[in-house]
């Protein structure tokens, strides 16, 4: 709560809804001199402009006797209920948000001023003396060009002191983490002047100390600097610092200091790597991040657990390898890779190797796979084999497969016997590296 | 001895894929070769240890130097290359201490920031389950021909 003086509450629009002036539930506590807001409201509305008395308009429910409700003013200077929680002006907030908008279209072009189409910038009504109490008004201007957003223009009505012949309406919105300076508004009458604003953002800025809230859109990102740039009348020069800001601004509820900013960033790249984890671990039933993470660590656990018993089983590697031997008379007569010239030339080669370690297989394991490794060579799989050459740019198929050499490509190509069945044949690659007629490399 | 590290020489044919089944499957065979060629057969723990560490260095070769965790991994062996290395050791996971634990699994992942921690973990582990597939693989057509 500001001063005593005058207390300059408001609800701010939030980042999808304008604000309203409307509030059934607000007004009747607002409502405290219905008398008076005749007079202050006739006064204020005078010298709106020509649209504004559209506001009547028993179409939009935005009209006079609506309007009085949200004025909470006070000429006897008593303090407005501060216990009207925010969430009373919260209520505003969620009023027919499209009447704010029907209201905006209305404005009329003339109020525009420096400020762009500010929208979702809070309107503040602000009673020049110091028994001002917070108005909202919902109404975008027009400023600008049309705003299809929902916002509201603050419009800074000058009312009574101050000689200020330009009405303005500043709707000032206190805000929950509004700072000191900024809780306290300019109370001066003279300082809602602010010549050539007619529903500049800056006007309300400047002189209710820039209390309002704007949704999270860039419309109100031009207001805020129309206002810093406003005359420099307010002596809330405080917030003049924050208002400055051109980016995103937060909603009601967030501050808009850099900080905070950063750190929403920084949640949502979190957040979203978060979601690709989810997808490679299987069973993600994303309860919440904390069970997400233990899965995480348990399927990662789980992997590395599963790497070391793989690699325990495949001790005594000769037993390991035998099975992948199979009778390779099936291969037989199997079609030779398409290898270069280099590689022709070894698939005879190759074929009698194969008929050779075949033999030594059936004889003793290990030698055999000393043999096929003394050249070079060792065992894989056929289904491997098959996918390794499938996806490789040289597919070949049949017998062994010299890998090209490794100029361009240092993928070996396997060899496969497409006659024998997928588990039973015994293939042999050749590493790229390896040279295919000299000696064993290794 | 260093008789996995022999496998780097191999450029990657897909440098902007992601992990490459085809290039880690070449380099884990080639591995494995050569690691039942050099082990003498009486030691089979000394193999199954080399086995392992040949995985996460095709693993880590084939992924590249792009990434912290593949730099970590190739680090780690090649240091242990040197003198006896000291299987890690990891604690199970406190409640409050997920971030934690998640460092001490991801290789390398005790100095980087939340945010890329995670992005790490989920490359590391697209490889590592890459990898766990083609052993399983090879070790399921090993079993299926049992003779």
């Amino acid at each position: 709560m500001q001063h005593g003086s005058g207390e300059v509450r408001g609800s701010m629009a939030t980042s999808a809804s304008a604000q309203m002036a409307l509030h059934d539930d607000h007004g009747s506590q607002q409502i405290q001199n219905p008398g008076l807001h005749d007079d202050f409201f006739d006064q204020m509305l005078s010298g709106l402009p020509s649209a504004w008395p559209e506001l009547g308009n028993p179409k939009s429910p935005w009209d006079a006797s609506a309007a009085q409700k949200l004025f909470r003013i006070d000429l006897t200077g008593k303090p407005p209920d501060e216990s009207q929680p925010e969430a009373a002006t919260e209520g505003l907030r969620y009023a027919s948000y499209d009447e704010a908008t029907m209201l905006a279209s209305r404005l009329p072009q003339s109020q525009g001023s420096g400020g762009s189409s500010p929208t979702g910038e809070a309107m503040m009504l602000q009673l020049n003396n110091r028994h001002i109490l917070p108005v909202v008004v919902p109404l975008q201007a027009a400023v600008g060009g049309g705003v299809g957003e929902s916002g509201l223009l603050p419009l800074p009505l000058t009312l009574g002191s101050g000689g200020a012949a330009d009405p303005r309406i500043i709707v000032e919105t206190p805000r929950d983490e509004m700072d000191g300076p900024y809780k306290s508004p300019d109370q001066n009458g003279g300082e809602e002047l602010y010549s050539g604003l007619g529903g500049s953002i800056r006007a309300a800025q400047a002189a209710t100390g820039q209390h309002f809230h704007h949704p999270q859109n860039h419309g109100g990102a031009a207001a805020p600097a129309g206002v810093g740039q406003g005359p420099a009348a307010s002596a809330s020069s405080g917030g003049g610092a924050p208002q400055q800001k051109q980016k995103v601004r937060a909603r009601r509820g967030q501050a808009t200091d850099p900080h905070s900013i950063a750190e929403r960033l920084r949640r949502e790249r979190i957040a979203e790597r978060m979601k690709a984890l989810q997808e490679l671990v299987p069973n993600a039933n994303k309860t919440d991040k904390a069970s997400m993470l233990d899965e995480i660590i348990d399927y990662l656990k789980f992997l590395q657990l599963q790497v070391k018993v793989l690699s325990m089983s495949r001790l005594g590697g000769a037993a390991a390898v035998a099975p992948l031997v199979a009778d390779i008379s099936t291969e037989g007569a199997g079609a030779r890779a398409g290898g270069d010239g280099a590689a022709v030339g070894n698939n005879d080669s190759l074929t009698a190797t194969e008929h050779r370690v075949a033999k030594m297989m059936e004889e003793d394991m290990g030698s055999a796979m000393q043999y096929l490794q003394g050249k070079g060579l060792c065992l894989m799989p056929i289904s491997l084999a098959s996918a390794i050459s499938s996806a490789a740019c040289r597919p070949s198929a049949g017998g062994l497969v010299s890998a090209p050499p490794p100029p361009a490509t240092s993928a070996a190509a396997a060899a496969e016997s497409p006659s024998s069945s997928p588990s039973a044949s015994a293939l042999t690659v050749q590493s790229a590296a390896a040279a295919d007629t000299t000696a064993p490399k290794r | 001895m260093d008789s996995k590290g022999s496998a780097c020489s191999n450029p990657n044919p897909n440098p902007t894929f992601g992990p490459s089944k085809l290039m880690l499957a070449f380099r884990f065979l080639r591995a494995l070769s050569i690691v039942h060629r050099t082990t003498p057969a009486s030691s089979p723990t000394c193999r199954g240890r080399r086995i392992e560490r040949a995985a996460y260095a095709s693993m880590a070769y084939s992924a590249g130097t792009s990434r912290a965790w593949s730099r970590a991994v190739l680090r780690r062996l090649h240091h242990r290359a040197r003198r006896r290395a000291v299987a890690p050791r990891r604690l199970s996971t406190t409640a409050g201490n997920r971030a934690e634990a998640l460092r001490r699994l991801v290789p390398g992942g005790a100095g980087m920031d939340y945010c890329t921690l995670l992005e790490e973990t989920a490359d590391y582990t697209k490889c590592l389950s890459m990898q766990v597939e083609l052993m399983q693989g090879i070790v399921d057509s090993a079993s299926s021909n049992g003779r």
